[in-house]
């Protein structure tokens, strides 16, 4: 058991549980909190996960947690591990199931007075070209050949097919693809799970909402990224559905009888890891990019069909363009300073979002000025926000908070609100909401989630990345 | 009717606690009780399906097996009702799957875990299983 005595405040927006708590830490471990959140933090298992990730071999600085964390298997959500690559492991569970599950952000050049007439019918035929994939999958099976040219080639096989434009790539993390991706370390269980599922949106807590600009934080940053007050945008929530699904459980199935060869033991078999550099580790590195792919090239074609959707309700010269796409649920390669050497690292983000700060290479030159967009979603029906990274992320691994976060089960949330209730409010908030099934909706329904704007607070006051303009939605559309 | 699976609370994901009298039991049960939370809709023409899985030990096959069953379910559309071991081991399962095909699930799972996964034989010698599901 983990209490209030053992952190050491560092802040008002950082808590810290020093290495010595337990015997198997490698580093200590920070949750970036306020004090009430922290209270919070102790009815689930959150923390003593986040414990657990600082044993990890060859964790670097500290295990963290975002504010929005809660209890995960092996890794809580909200989780950042960044683990020296020369000496240490590669974990699947630390990226998760739902590789790439992330964000997209469209804007158009419309605000809501001229887009409202149209709000209905948009919604509708976005909720028709944008199938979930629960049995309302793409009518199209791809082939093996097609989905290995996703898999390697991410979103830019799409370009070069003429789906979306050369932008479309460009803002995009990593330009949509990741080029140690490599399909023959995909399973074909994997490749079949996702043959029907590219541009689909799934179930549980993705979406799609049409939203607008209701408050800008920071004028100059709102300029550069493309955001005015009232602006209608789309956001984009998913990942690479039962693909990247299947490569965790494969990897997984792998990497657990695998750590007796190596002699690694983890407090929960779902931190199954492997040496970084063993054959394992690169294989799985490999799959992992080759399943990220697959989510950009995912959400870019839900990109494709919200634009067809766009120009049926709004005619056909009008335009939607791509504010970024960043990954919340990804391990990377970076380098950091630490120890006074430079580090590199493999930084598992699950939950998290990376944040790169002003004069960062990796975000494109039209950002590059004010730094990366990053998009953080609020529960359903309640704000989102668009934030900057910042130099002083630095301390998180350049991470930040990736949503609101659950506080209460799906089930409970289930017992305690009905589906009806929750569109009731919705709508009488005059928020359009399309959804096949209301038990899904009842899952998420705001009550079941912290506050997205506390979240957000703890990011922004802790300087790991800064607020630039609040969006609340118009319409909401879900998987289901 | 004999209780064969309930559902726990868990935050983010789904957990269900299985009961039967034998192993083959408790393995049926929650093919069952995965195949329930989906939730299909449109049950349609019978299907067969062979599966052929190795683990290290009798926890890793429960959720290993889950894992190809579920490929099955979600590849096919279908969901499964019936078992039919050919072959039972610690380590090693061949087995016949019989169910429908479905037209469309409410529910996805995405995975199943090893997350504080327990699988044990009770004092009364029932068997029951603890699984943790990524939804």
């Amino acid at each position: 058991m983990i209490f209030k005595k053992d952190f050491k405040k560092i802040n008002d927006w950082l808590w810290e549980i020093p290495k010595n708590f337990r015997s198997d830490m490698q580093v200590p471990a920070r949750a970036y909190v306020s004090g009430e959140m922290l209270e919070e933090a102790f009815k689930d298992k959150s923390l003593e996960q986040l414990v657990n990730v600082s044993t990890l071999p060859g964790i670097q600085r500290h295990a963290l947690a975002m504010p929005d964390m809660h209890e995960g298997y092996a890794s809580p959500i909200g989780g950042v591990a960044a683990i020296k690559i020369s000496e240490g492991v590669i974990s699947p569970g630390v990226c998760g199931y739902d590789i790439n599950c992330g964000m997209r952000l469209l804007k158009s050049i419309h605000n809501e007075k001229e887009v409202k007439p149209y709000l209905q019918d948009l919604a509708t035929e976005i909720q028709n070209q944008v199938p979930s994939g629960l049995g309302r999958g793409r009518k199209i099976k791809l082939g093996l050949e097609q989905i290995n040219k996703i898999l390697e080639q991410g979103t830019h096989i799409l370009l070069k097919q003429g789906y979306g434009e050369k932008e479309d790539v460009e803002n995009c993390e990593a330009t949509g693809r990741l080029d140690w991706a490599d399909a023959s370390v995909v399973s074909d269980h994997a490749k079949n799970r996702g043959r029907d599922q590219v541009g689909t949106l799934g179930s549980g807590n993705h979406f799609l909402e049409i939203q607008k600009v209701v408050e800008i934080f920071d004028e100059k940053v709102a300029e550069v990224f493309g955001l005015f007050k009232d602006q209608i945008v789309i956001m984009v929530h998913c990942g690479s559905r039962g693909l990247g699904h299947q490569v965790c459980t494969d990897y997984l199935r792998i990497m657990i009888p695998a750590m007796q060869k190596y002699r690694i033991r983890v407090p929960d078999r779902e931190f199954a890891c492997v040496p970084f550099n063993s054959s394992e580790g690169k294989r799985y590195f490999s799959a992992m990019a080759s399943a990220a792919n697959y989510a950009w090239a995912n959400r870019y074609m839900i990109a494709h069909y919200v634009r067809q959707s766009w120009k049926k309700a709004l005619g056909e010269k009008e335009k939607l363009e791509l504010l970024y796409d960043v990954a919340h649920n990804i391990i990377k390669k970076e380098k950091y300073k630490i120890d006074g050497r430079e580090t590199e690292v493999a930084v598992h983000r699950k939950g998290a979002t990376r944040a790169f700060p002003p004069e960062h290479p990796e975000i494109p030159e039209k950002y590059r000025s004010v730094g990366q967009p990053v998009l953080i979603p609020g529960s359903m029906g309640t704000a989102s926000y668009v934030l900057a990274g910042t130099e002083k992320g630095k301390e998180a691994f350049y991470s930040t908070c990736h949503g609101a976060g659950r506080i209460m089960s799906r089930h409970e949330a289930t017992r305690k609100i009905s589906g009806q209730e929750v569109v009731r409010n919705l709508e009488s908030k005059g928020i359009i909401i399309k959804c096949w099934s209301l038990r899904g909706i009842a899952e998420e329904a705001p009550l079941a989630y912290k506050n997205i704007d506390d979240v957000v607070e703890v990011v922004h006051n802790a300087g790991l990345s800064k607020k630039v303009v609040k969006l609340v939605p118009l319409a909401v559309i879900k998987g289901e | 009717m004999v209780l064969n699976y309930e559902i726990l609370g868990h935050k983010a994901d789904l957990k269900i606690r299985v009961f039967g009298k034998t192993k083959k039991e408790l393995f049926l049960n929650a093919v069952l009780a995965m195949g329930e939370s989906l939730k299909p809709n449109g049950k349609s023409s019978i299907v067969n399906r062979k599966i052929k899985v190795k683990s290290g030990n009798l926890e890793t096959l429960l959720v290993d097996f889950l894992s190809e069953v579920l490929y099955l379910v979600q590849v096919n559309k279908e969901i499964y009702i019936n078992v039919e071991f050919n072959k039972f081991s610690d380590n090693e399962i061949e087995a016949e799957l019989s169910g429908q095909k479905v037209e469309r699930f409410g529910e996805d799972i995405k995975a199943v875990t090893y997350h504080n996964l327990d699988v044990r034989q009770k004092e009364d010698d029932n068997w029951e299983a603890t699984i943790l599901f990524d939804v």
